[in-house]
């Protein structure tokens, strides 16, 4: 299943720079430009590639559907509890957590924990419709030749 | 008006593929070009040509950059932030569509749409 041997074994290699890359784009996001939104799409095309190269059984056994759905729910719920979380200042959506100096990591409130929520949030409804539209296409076919056989 | 050239090309080729091709998929790859086209427009509105640094001075902070020189020497980011949720919805309408174009060759067994036009039902 999947592709031939050499891309298995360059995919081993290279799919762990790619995760490093994504987490550190999504985790520096107040000081570099990038933040959630493109961390999380490096990280689903780094699922998206385990799937090209592997074949979907295999791939569907490390992430299965379920997680994905319970992990882009759950950190939806996540950047609401933060916003709600404001309340304790007064405001909704108040910087609540202590501003540090700038321009280091631990600085500019919650923005780094909002920026990991929606890292994860994209990354999983991305790489959720991908093996979606694969499931479908492949139920399809099965479909026009089980019609054409009658 | 250099600087626009571009999103002009890509306008037009995205254009072509969606009204003169026939396959499904080209039309879809098409009008994909054309939302990769309106997205650098509307970026490329927040452009200041700045004398000190040929190609703008970039939105971000460093140490030793004066914020208010900044804010107004600098190339507008507010373009840039609304672009984000631009480029979100051309990838949910990417979705749709091949789920569209999935539904129509499952019905059709055809993905020439010279043949879908002739209306069987």
């Amino acid at each position: 299943m999947g592709m031939s041997l050499i891309v298995k074994k360059v995919t081993q290699f290279v799919i762990a720079i790619i995760f490093v890359f994504g987490i550190n784009i999504v985790l520096f996001g107040h000081l570099t430009p990038g933040g959630g939104f493109a961390g999380g799409v490096i990280l689903a095309c780094g699922f998206i590639l385990i799937m090209i190269a592997f074949g979907k059984e295999i791939a569907l056994r490390k992430v299965r559907k379920h997680i994905g759905h319970i992990l882009d729910s759950g950190a939806a719920l996540m950047f609401l509890a933060l916003a709600m979380l404001g309340y304790a200042g007064g405001i909704f959506f108040f910087n609540f957590i202590n501003q540090g100096n700038a321009f280091y990591l631990r600085s500019a409130g919650f923005i780094p924990l909002e920026n990991i929520a929606i890292g994860i949030k994209v990354s999983a409804s991305v790489f959720i419709g991908f093996v979606t539209l694969v499931l479908f296409g492949r139920w399809v076919d099965e479909s026009i030749s089980g019609s054409d056989e009658n | 008006m250099t600087i626009y050239l571009l999103c002009i090309l890509l306008f037009v080729m995205g254009l072509y593929c969606l009204v003169a091709k026939k396959h499904l998929i080209k039309k879809i790859i098409g009008l994909v070009i054309l939302d990769y086209a309106i997205n650098l427009f509307i970026v490329l509105i927040g452009y200041r040509p700045s004398s000190s640094q040929p190609g703008g001075i970039p939105p971000i902070l460093f140490k030793d950059i004066d914020p208010a020189v900044m804010s107004r020497e600098g190339v507008d980011p507010l373009p840039q932030a609304l672009v984000l949720t631009s480029i979100v919805i051309g990838l949910g309408v990417l979705f749709m569509l091949v789920s569209l174009a999935l539904r129509i060759y499952e019905k059709y067994k055809t993905f020439d749409t010279s043949e879908i036009s002739k209306l069987k039902g």
